[in-house]
């Protein structure tokens, strides 16, 4: 290559000025023939490494010379960047991370197994688009871990390469700086824009439903994974390309220019989700936000490994811990509702409650996301003291759960609160029998929710299982009690036989009594509880079976020993109205939820 | 500081005192007496603030005319003590309402009312907390091109290559500055100063237009209908004083914190160029009478007269550097554009003084403007923990009000 002297290379700087000729203005120097470039580059690199005097009239020609030199090469800087700069195809990137692995269940069946051996794809990006777009190429798993992008040609970088180098020479560092950002900021802003990224306030959150926020959620966790795994890590691997090696950490500067406003954008809408109001419904959708801004943040902490992004790392990790404290403040919230909720109203029939239906779900939900929730549930539940006399709050002696973790000591004492508000609802029941059909449905409704979830039946453990059985059998018994003494009690011997000096027999008033408040009793039990409703039909059908085996071979001893007495006075069947097998199968119509029809089972 | 002190002292005098078993009639009168403390610490912290005008007539005839106070209303180091004396505020309020307190009281009329007001003005606070924090951003870019002419014009004398260059940059600012209805639109601004036409020569001109019409309208970080000016004047909505007998209740710390929140984000907002401040209003709610209130209002006033002079359509903000910037810029380039070398040493003398001017501005930008942002940080969080702490109070009122004892 030819050296250029000193006069011609001033001579081509200034016929390259722009400001000066509207020739300079029409073509751009890079976009042209590479002699032409080449020329002009060794101009520049002359006039910069003459010696000057900056005082006299030529010393100041040469340097008004540099000037417009790079004030050229700025703007050829520039126009390099922007014709290569089209947002990143994020399109296909986003389809792509539905395949990916996501907490939420409804992607279960198409997650792909990290572990997959899957040959990389490289996507096409269809053809006669113009050339200036970036030909990505990107595989199956982008999203998963960092995936750089080349996001401008080589042969660009290598321009803009060239000229940076010349700029910082000349001491113009910060002109390129300040084109660099400017260019490439719109570029990123552009491609979040492609992403879905919504500009949404944190009031505008607050008001919106849950049930949108949960889709934005969604969105936003896709969005953020290209974000940092694949957009702002090619940002930085660009700078890396044009700028390594010509100054201390110029590449980071620029990186930083780019994408500081952008990343703090990102954040806002996580942060704005930590800040919501707490709501119990509100916890699944958070956890998940949680997981996957936890999953982000190694490759946040790589991407933005500069000391000057020291703030962005900072705030990932103050979201996430907002994530946290929201989470752990939901579940609070959630045992306060279950504890508080103040509804009066009897459920029809003492079947369940939709107070049970409700919690057991939700702590099926909690058990499903165990494994975060373990590590961000540190303390035991708050109960009350054994000895405080708060009759609002029950207590619960933890000794002897000591090996549980904390989660799962918070799911126990759920239930019992629960049930303890349950037991307080059922007060409300004006018959006293009912009460305790109420308290073992749903005390046996728990249990079988247990059961059926190996993650809730490992978590709330066998031994307070079997505690919960054992109420379930407590509450039957009770009912019986309630219900059945004093029916049971018209079947009894004494009070019956009279002795007297001249007859001792059977007195037949009172026995006629006894056969008359039986049958009333036993029709008003059957009639009432028919209406009552036991779910679960084992156990509806063991309480049935209990019910006769103590009332059938009663009724029966109690018919035999004395239905000769009433056969042998007048209109015996005013009084003997059932045969055993009568109530055999009236006992049969317990519990079935629904009336029974006037015309009732009779001899 | 004086602040943390009176904060000590009367921290630990609220807690003793609460703790201690006491009839009703001493917890009230106590309750008022601590009310009638925070007022005053209010009315302090805002007298602190008070700077005597720049253009006021000097205190003593040795007074600098040419040193400027670098805590004059709205320079970044006035800015950052308001944002410590609200944050002093805000804890002191934090103590008055939340510490020890029975939340059946908070449940109550008028606070049923008020607090969720106070909530909701808190959750704008939060959105203009970022807006600004975005705001300094493009304050921190106008720094970078004022930096460049500054060291442009370094060394004297003046050449035209060094002027030209200032001059460039200073065009890039001062277009900045005119336009900050699309504050991040370096881009758009950065075209201006483009040596190029528009007038699409060729097929590279014409190509290139459709990808920065894309770029323009994106690099806003709120969306096209949020308002900075719209939120202060929703805050400004139903700040009414309390009256009557509410009139000495916990109704006055709430309306004192209130206005302490809303003049604050007013101020940042006048000072800071934020996304879409027009209309911003200059009328302050708050009546005269209230005595911790003076000060308070004494610079709202001055402030407002500051803006309704100075606020064309897009200015860059209140914020004294950048005013001082914008008149230097706007002189540099004046210079710039009668400029030949070499220059007449008069002039130069004086584009030389500006230059001065304008490292001194950058300097302080340079050195408070992280710190400021990392103090609006502060205050975000400060106010996330206390709303979070208020609502969980509120939660406890009205769960305790729907729930009564079984």
């Amino acid at each position: 290559m030819e050296e250029v002297g000193m006069e011609s290379a001033e001579k081509i700087i200034l016929r390259w000025d722009s400001t000066a000729s509207e020739e300079a203005r029409d073509r751009m120097i890079f976009e042209g023939d590479r002699s032409e470039v080449d020329l002009y580059l060794r101009a520049v690199d002359q006039i910069q490494h003459a010696t000057i005097d900056s005082s006299s009239c030529a010393g100041d020609k040469v340097n008004a010379a540099i000037q417009i030199a790079m004030a050229r090469l700025e703007d050829e800087f520039r126009n390099i960047l922007i014709t290569h700069s089209s947002p990143l195809e994020t399109e296909s990137l986003l389809e792509l991370t539905t395949l990916s692995t996501d907490n939420s269940a409804e992607f279960e069946e198409c997650s792909v197994e990290a572990d997959e051996e899957e040959p990389d794809r490289v996507l096409e990006l269809p053809e006669g688009e113009s050339s200036r777009r970036a030909r990505s190429s990107v595989s199956y798993k982008t999203t998963k871990s960092i995936r750089e992008v080349d996001l401008i040609p080589a042969e660009a970088i290598d321009d803009l390469r060239s000229i940076a180098e010349r700029m910082i020479a000349a001491d113009y560092l910060r002109e390129c700086v300040q084109v660099y950002g400017s260019v490439r900021k719109s570029a990123v802003d552009a491609s979040f824009w492609n992403l879905g990224i919504e500009k949404l306030s944190i009031g505008d959150i607050q008001r919106l439903d849950w049930d949108s926020v949960e889709v934005k959620i969604r969105r936003w966790i896709r969005a953020a994974r290209v974000c940092i795994r694949v957009l702002f890590a090619s940002e930085k691997k660009l700078c890396e390309q044009i700028f390594y090696g010509l100054g201390t950490a110029i590449d980071d500067t620029c990186f930083m220019e780019t994408v500081k406003g952008p990343a703090i954008q990102l954040f806002n809408f996580a942060e704005a989700i930590s800040i919501s109001k707490r709501e119990p419904e509100k916890l699944f959708k958070i956890l998940d936000l949680h997981d996957a801004l936890l999953d982000l943040l190694p490759d946040i902490d790589v991407v933005f490994v500069c000391k000057s992004a020291e703030s962005i790392r900072v705030q990932a990790a103050e979201i996430l811990s907002r994530l946290a404290e929201a989470a752990r403040g939901i579940l609070s919230e959630f045992e306060n509702k279950v504890l508080r909720e103040p509804s009066r109203g009897t459920v029809p029939g003492g079947t369940i409650h939709p107070l049970t239906r409700y919690v057991m779900n939700y702590i099926s939900l909690i058990s499903d996301y165990k494994q975060t929730l373990n590590e961000l549930i540190v303390s035991k539940p708050s109960t009350g003291s054994r000895y405080s006399g708060d009759p609002t709050t029950p207590d619960m002696d933890f000794a002897e759960l000591e090996e549980k973790s904390p989660l799962a000591l918070h799911l126990i004492w759920t239930i019992v609160i629960l049930l303890f508000n349950l037991d307080i609802k059922s007060k409300n029941y004006v018959d006293g029998s009912i009460v305790h059909i109420f308290m073992m449905n749903n005390i046996y409704y728990v249990v079988q929710k247990v059961k059926g979830s190996p993650e809730l039946h490992e978590m709330i453990g066998d031994d307070y299982l079997r505690k919960l059985s054992g109420k379930v059998r407590q509450e039957a018994i009770t009912y019986q009690r309630a219900t059945w003494v004093r029916v049971l009690y018209c079947l009894r011997d004494e009070g019956l036989h009279v002795s007297g000096s001249f007859s001792s027999g059977v007195s037949k008033s009172a026995l006629r009594e006894r056969f008359k408040t039986f049958n009333a009793m036993f029709e008003d039990v059957h009639k009432t509880q028919a209406t009552w409703l036991i779910p679960d039909i084992q156990l509806r059908e063991e309480l049935r079976i209990s019910i006769s085996e103590k009332l059938l071979p009663a009724y029966r001893s109690f018919l035999g020993r004395y239905r000769n007495h009433i056969e042998s006075g007048r209109h015996p069947e005013n009084y003997i109205k059932y045969l055993a097998d009568d109530l055999e199968n009236a006992v049969l119509d317990f519990f079935e939820g629904h009336p029974v029809s006037q015309t009732s089972r009779r001899r | 500081m004086p602040a943390t002190e009176y904060q000590g002292s009367f921290l630990g005098r609220i807690s003793i005192r609460r703790n201690q078993v006491s009839s009703l009639e001493n917890n009230q009168e106590q309750e008022l007496e601590d009310l009638e403390l925070f007022q005053r610490h209010i009315s302090d912290r805002f007298a602190d603030l008070i700077v005597p005008a720049p253009d006021d007539p000097p205190a003593s005839p040795h007074h600098h005319h040419h040193q400027p106070n670098p805590d004059n209303v709205l320079s970044i180091s006035w800015l950052r003590k308001l944002l410590d004396a609200f944050l002093c505020c805000e804890a002191e309020f934090k103590a008055v309402l939340i510490m020890g307190r029975d939340p059946a009281h908070v449940a109550k009329p008028p606070l049923d009312r008020l607090i969720p007001e106070l909530m909701d003005r808190v959750v704008r606070a939060l959105d203009l907390c970022n807006a600004i924090t975005h705001g300094v951003d493009s304050v921190m870019q106008c720094q970078r091109l004022a930096e460049i002419a500054a060291s442009a014009l370094e060394r004297r004398p003046f050449g035209e290559g060094q002027v030209k260059r200032a001059k460039r940059a200073l065009t890039t600012l001062l277009s900045l500055m005119d336009d900050k209805e699309n504050t991040n639109s370096s881009f758009k601004a950065a075209e201006r100063n483009w040596s190029f036409g528009r007038r699409g020569s060729g097929a590279a001109g014409a190509n290139k237009d459709p990808h920065m019409a894309n770029f323009r309208c994106l690099t806003m970080s709120v969306s096209k209908n949020w308002s900075a000016s719209k939120q202060i004047q929703a805050m400004m909505g139903n700040l009414a004083a309390p009256r009557g007998n509410e009139a000495s209740g916990l109704a006055v710390p709430v309306y004192i914190m209130s206005s302490v929140i809303v003049f604050a984000m007013w101020a940042l907002v006048a000072a800071i160029p934020c996304h879409e401040r027009s209309g911003l209003s200059t009328h302050f709610p708050v009546p005269r009478q209230l005595s911790w209130a003076q000060s308070m209002i004494g610079l709202q006033e001055r402030i407002a007269e500051d803006w309704k002079k100075k606020e064309k359509k897009g200015s860059a903000g209140l914020m004294e550097e950048m005013q001082k910037m914008e008149k230097l810029g706007t002189a540099l380039v004046d210079f710039a554009d009668g400029f030949q070398f070499p220059a007449e040493a008069e002039k130069e003398e004086v584009a030389a003084g500006q230059v001065c001017e304008l490292v001194e501005v950058c300097r302080r930008l340079d050195e408070g403007l992280l710190p400021l942002q990392q103090q609006i940080r502060e205050v975000f969080h400060r106010m996330v923990r206390s709303r979070t702490e208020i609502l969980e109070l509120l939660d406890q009122a009205s769960k305790a009000a729907a729930n009564p004892v079984a």
